[in-house]
């Protein structure tokens, strides 16, 4: 536990001195966010729905993809024998997850504050943005281990990333849609259930897949 | 030496068995014809108090062979008989009907159906065919008007056929050549996957090249069954892609198999490559489940058994579907088992002579 602790910390380090890798993920959301909003100006609410999981899965997919390019193969054979995988892999995804929630957030607030917000129910649609944050990092957390340890990493961590995120997505899509009103779906609670289930099951199959990638 | 010849033997009974299903499959499957039904009906709306004559066109009947009688029926207890029945070839006929004064219900209109009955093709019927208005509500006469006719027992037809269903009508036979490549796709991603679990538990690359070949198989059967679809419901639901949220879904986890060919061929080192894409094998036959057995469930879809539409089983698949349907699921799985087993032994070739 004191070892993810570790890594999690080395992590950020690593992420707040390298100003350039976080300023440009910020740049992108902003970026994003602003072409929407001029490409659309008024925003109709379930068009904004779409939008807005669609520019924060862009945004996920553009922060996570170089998860592992830190971690070249004699760094990486370093950690290894100090931590072993799975706590590499904890770290790397406390990280990611937390990472995830803070521009979750940070692309809400600039929606809001651009383009308008459509959003009634908050807590839903922030419960929404907890439950994105954990399958988005699980599954792409797993997918750039992959990709880094292919040659040419980053095309293929998308290409092998977008259709695993499908079925998170599309619960997403129904939750939120339901915290703005466009469905009035009393039963979203199994929704929820649905969404953590998957969280769980692809999170858990991670942990377990992720040593036999890793090692050597 | 032992364990080959085995092996060996269960090839050439899987070869027998899949050629043998699979021929009966396409032979029974379209030998057998379907059972009489209505398709048009024409007035569909009349009056109380009217004397009707309803044009009516068939499906696989003999009207013109033996006699025929028509009712029309509210349930089982109120219905009227035809007055009249001319056909006019073995699929067409003129049925004449006098509907009663007063409806035995207070609503203002009623949907009837219409039921034929012949001693060659028995019964056949289609609910709610004719709309029945009325100006005036007397329930009591209408009950007593509606109740004199006790529909008979149908008598047997002679053949028995598959069933006839609206919309459907000789498409039905499709379920056999488009369902069992569903049900044998996930059967080989599953042998996949198990594949997969015994690579990474005791690393032997006979057994990675197994996973390659059945996810080969296992994605051409998935296409094939999105293509028979296709043009299952450019028949009945009226375009070729009807967004239908099941077509939706099994085309991402399709892709989602196509990633794990692109991720397949882009590794240098052999050892990494059956390894990694082993264990990418299964997180994708996890990502695979809800999008094919759970999220279907929660939205509507034209599929039988979602969306208020009638389930597979029950009368969409009688018994004499299921003599074809179950037999077909079995030959295409070991028809897919075959082809897995061939692209296995081509690819131990390949890799013999690169070496």
């Amino acid at each position: 536990m004191r070892k993810i602790l570790l890594l999690v910390k080395k992590d950020f380090y690593a992420e707040w001195r390298n100003e350039h890798a976080i300023s440009s993920v910020l740049l992108y959301v902003f970026a994003t966010v602003y072409i929407t909003y001029t490409a659309f100006i008024n925003i109709p609410a379930q068009t904004w729905n779409v939008l807005f999981w669609i520019v924060y899965l862009f945004v996920s997919v553009n922060a996570l993809i170089r998860s592992f390019d830190q971690e070249n193969s004699t760094k990486a054979l370093y950690f290894y024998q100090l931590a072993g995988p799975t706590s590499i892999f904890a770290a790397k995804f406390i990280f990611n997850t937390v990472l995830l929630w803070i521009l979750g957030l940070l692309t809400l607030i600039l929606f809001s504050f651009i383009a308008g917000s459509p959003v009634r129910d908050y807590p839903l649609f922030l419960l929404s943005i907890f439950l994105a944050g954990i399958g988005f990092a699980t599954i792409f957390t797993f997918i750039s281990a992959i990709g880094a340890k292919t040659g040419n990493s980053h095309l293929l961590t998308a290409i092998l990333g977008f259709p695993c995120v499908v079925p998170v997505l599309l619960e997403l899509l129904k939750l939120s849609a339901n915290s703005i009103g466009l469905l009035n779906d009393t039963d979203f609670g199994t929704d929820i259930l649905i969404l953590s289930a998957v969280n769980a099951i692809l999170l858990s199959m991670s942990f377990i897949l992720f040593p036999y990638i890793w090692r050597d | 030496m032992q364990s080959n010849s085995v092996s060996k033997m269960n090839n050439k009974w899987i070869k027998i068995f899949a050629v043998i299903l699979i021929s009966y499959t396409f032979i029974g499957g379209m030998w057998r014809p379907l059972n009489p039904g209505i398709m048009e009906i024409h007035p569909e709306k009349t009056k109380c108090g009217e004397r009707i004559e309803v044009k009516v066109s068939t499906y696989n009947t003999h009207l013109d062979k033996g006699s025929n009688i028509a009712y029309l029926y509210i349930d089982s207890t109120y219905n009227i008989k035809s007055i009249d029945f001319k056909a006019t070839s073995n699929n067409e006929a003129a049925i004449t009907f006098d509907i009663p004064q007063f409806l035995p219900e207070k609503s203002p209109f009623i949907n009837a159906g219409l039921i034929i009955v012949n001693p060659i093709d028995g019964g056949f019927a289609r609910p709610s065919s004719v709309s029945i208005a009325q100006d005036s509500v007397n329930t009591l006469k209408g009950q007593e008007m509606w109740k004199q006719v006790k529909i008979e027992k149908f008598p047997d037809a002679l053949h028995k056929g598959f069933p006839f269903r609206l919309i459907l009508e000789e498409t039905i036979r499709n379920i056999y050549y488009h369902v069992p490549f569903w049900m044998a796709m996930i059967i080989l991603f599953s042998i996949s996957v198990f594949y997969s679990i015994k690579y990474l538990f005791k690393p032997e690359s006979d057994d990675a090249y197994h996973v390659y070949a059945y996810n080969r198989v296992g994605l051409f059967f998935g296409l094939m069954g999105l293509i028979t679809g296709a043009i299952w419901a450019k028949n009945t639901w009226g375009q070729y892609w009807s967004g239908d949220i099941k077509q939706n879904m099994t085309a991402i986890a399709l892709l989602i198999y196509a990633a794990y060919f692109i991720l397949w061929k882009t590794f240098k080192d052999e050892q990494i490559q059956l390894r990694v894409s082993s264990a990418f094998n299964i997180f994708a036959f996890v990502a695979m489940i809800p999008l094919i057995f759970v999220i279907p469930r929660l939205y509507d879809s034209l599929h039988p058994g979602n969306g208020g539409n009638p389930a597979l089983g029950g009368e969409d698949l009688d018994n004499t579907m299921r003599m074809v349907f179950y037999p077909a699921v079995i030959g295409y799985t070991l028809l897919g088992l075959w082809l897995a087993n061939l692209l296995y032994r081509m690819n131990k070739i390949e890799n013999h002579l690169k070496q």
